[in-house]
């Protein structure tokens, strides 16, 4: 049971082959492009969605933020993407290891802090502080905003990490108890069953909000710094 | 891939040929001919409208199609549920944890498309639609506005033709303008030359008129010169006798 649990989340191997690269690329496949104009139906709702996802995350940015469309936008379809994928049976979930969230989160916020140090020194800096604090508190705030400053990349992989990998975990146990009450008591059983019905579908909004909220989060560092 | 149909249908033509398939595709490889199409991006080929039909959403109808002449219509059903159960009583499938959260997941999946299905369908074929009719729209009023102007084209070619009319009216006025200026004119040199002849007419008689007078004077101062006193004093004496004569025939006629 102990080794079943988290053989979900080891290291995929297809004959002793690390086949992660594939399975980290593949959701890339889903998503049909074409030249034409009007196209099918799958190709216009693709189209539809990413415009409105487009207008909506990018529309509080300057002309410099905006620059980064490109990568935000790959960015919330990635997660999203995989996410959804991985709620499927037997599906690994590349955004359950925290070396692919931090690899994702890192250089993000890396880029989006060194961008505005050095286009806008000053305003950088200037975050350090909040308006209104009291002078003598002013030294243990700076520290304090500092470490709040590097916790945001650790916390925007771990927030990741942590959630979807929760929500496996729990569909998994859930679903483990489900199969040992089926055969003691099946009303019971089919109690667990609906909890797990309902956890389903919170597992599908969970993997939606957590694409957006880790873009919306880099998007807004971008716009602290741009 | 169509050199090895050819060929394998070759083999199958003639079995004697079957020793030259196996070097065939070597051959081949170097007698190919690349881009001999001409390929060509417009017009675009149109999309199919509807997909390949499939039951259950996974199974495709051909497949069906191809074991119904051996088995009827239950084989492939007969096939999908003796695998199902194999798989399972053989545990080559084995009933885990995940095979309850797989069926509530896909059957969450299943639920929602087939509920949710149809609108979001018509859904995007609305945005497809509207797209269509957003460039129709931009068409039709280039069209419309192309047509309104060869409209007024043609108006203007209408009114083109009658101008001639225009034109006579104007050359009339001028005309008349030339002719009124003209008599105007005329008039001007002939009461210009009466004038001058009148000066000379005038003049004329001023000089006749002293002529006589002087004439006039003259004679009357000789006359007056060569009357004498004596022949005055006897002119005013026959006078006199003669007006009293006069009186006295007056005074006996009566007046009437």
């Amino acid at each position: 049971m102990n080794e079943n649990l988290f053989t979900s989340f080891s290291t995929p191997t297809l004959m002793g082959l690390p086949i992660i690269i594939m399975i980290i690329a593949f959701p890339a496949l889903l998503y049909p492009t074409s030249n034409r104009l009007i196209s099918n139906r799958i190709r216009t709702l693709q189209q539809y969605l990413i415009n409105l996802i487009l207008k909506q995350m990018m529309a509080i940015h300057s002309p410099k933020g905006r620059t980064w469309s490109l990568m935000l936008m790959s960015l919330i379809i990635f997660i999203a993407s995989t996410n959804l994928l991985g709620l499927l049976p037997h599906t690994f979930t590349p955004t359950t290891q925290l070396s692919i969230n931090l690899g994702l989160a890192i250089p993000l916020w890396a880029g989006a802090v060194i961008l505005g140090f050095r286009y806008k020194f000053k305003t950088s800096v200037s975050h350090f502080l909040p308006q209104g604090t009291p002078i003598l508190l002013i030294p243990m705030l700076i520290i304090i905003e500092t470490i709040s400053l590097f916790i945001q990349p650790m916390a925007l992989a771990v927030r990741l990490t942590a959630n979807i990998t929760a929500g496996h975990l729990l569909m998994h146990l859930i679903g483990a108890a489900t199969l040992a009450l089926f055969s003691i008591s099946t009303s019971t059983a089919l109690i667990t069953f609906i909890i797990l019905l309902l956890l389903t579908i919170l597992e599908f909004a969970v993997a939606l909000i957590q694409a957006y909220v880790f873009t919306l989060l880099v998007s807004l560092y971008l716009h602290d710094n741009t | 891939m169509l050199s090895r149909v050819v060929l394998s249908a070759a083999a199958t033509a003639a079995p004697a040929l079957k020793n030259a398939a196996l070097l065939g595709p070597g051959a081949l490889q170097t007698a190919r001919i690349f881009h001999t199409g001409q390929p060509s991006l417009a017009p675009v080929p149109p999309l199919p409208e509807y997909g390949g039909k499939v039951r259950f959403g996974l199974i495709p109808e051909e497949f069906f199609q191809f074991l119904y002449p051996k088995t009827g219509v239950t084989g492939p059903y007969m096939l999908g549920t003796g695998l199902i159960l194999y798989f399972l009583s053989k545990e080559i499938y084995v009933v885990t944890a995940e095979t309850f959260s797989s069926i509530a997941t896909i059957g969450l999946l299943i639920y929602g498309i087939k509920k949710y299905g149809p609108s979001v369908a018509e859904f995007a074929d609305k945005l497809n639609e509207d797209k269509l009719a957003k460039l129709e729209e931009a068409k039709q009023a280039s069209i419309k506005s192309i047509q309104d102007a060869i409209d007024m084209e043609k108006a203007q070619q209408a009114l083109v033709q009658k101008r001639h009319y225009l034109f006579d009216v104007q050359r009339n006025n001028i005309a008349m303008a030339l002719e009124v200026t003209y008599r105007e004119r005329l008039h001007r040199v002939y009461r210009e030359v009466k004038n001058r002849l009148d000066y000379h007419i005038s003049v004329q008689n001023v000089t006749r008129r002293k002529e006589q007078e002087h004439m006039i004077n003259w004679v009357e101062k000789s006359v007056v010169q060569s009357i004498s006193a004596q022949q005055e004093k006897e002119t005013i004496a026959k006078c006199i006798q003669d007006l009293k004569l006069l009186a006295k025939k007056a005074q006996a006629q009566p007046v009437m």
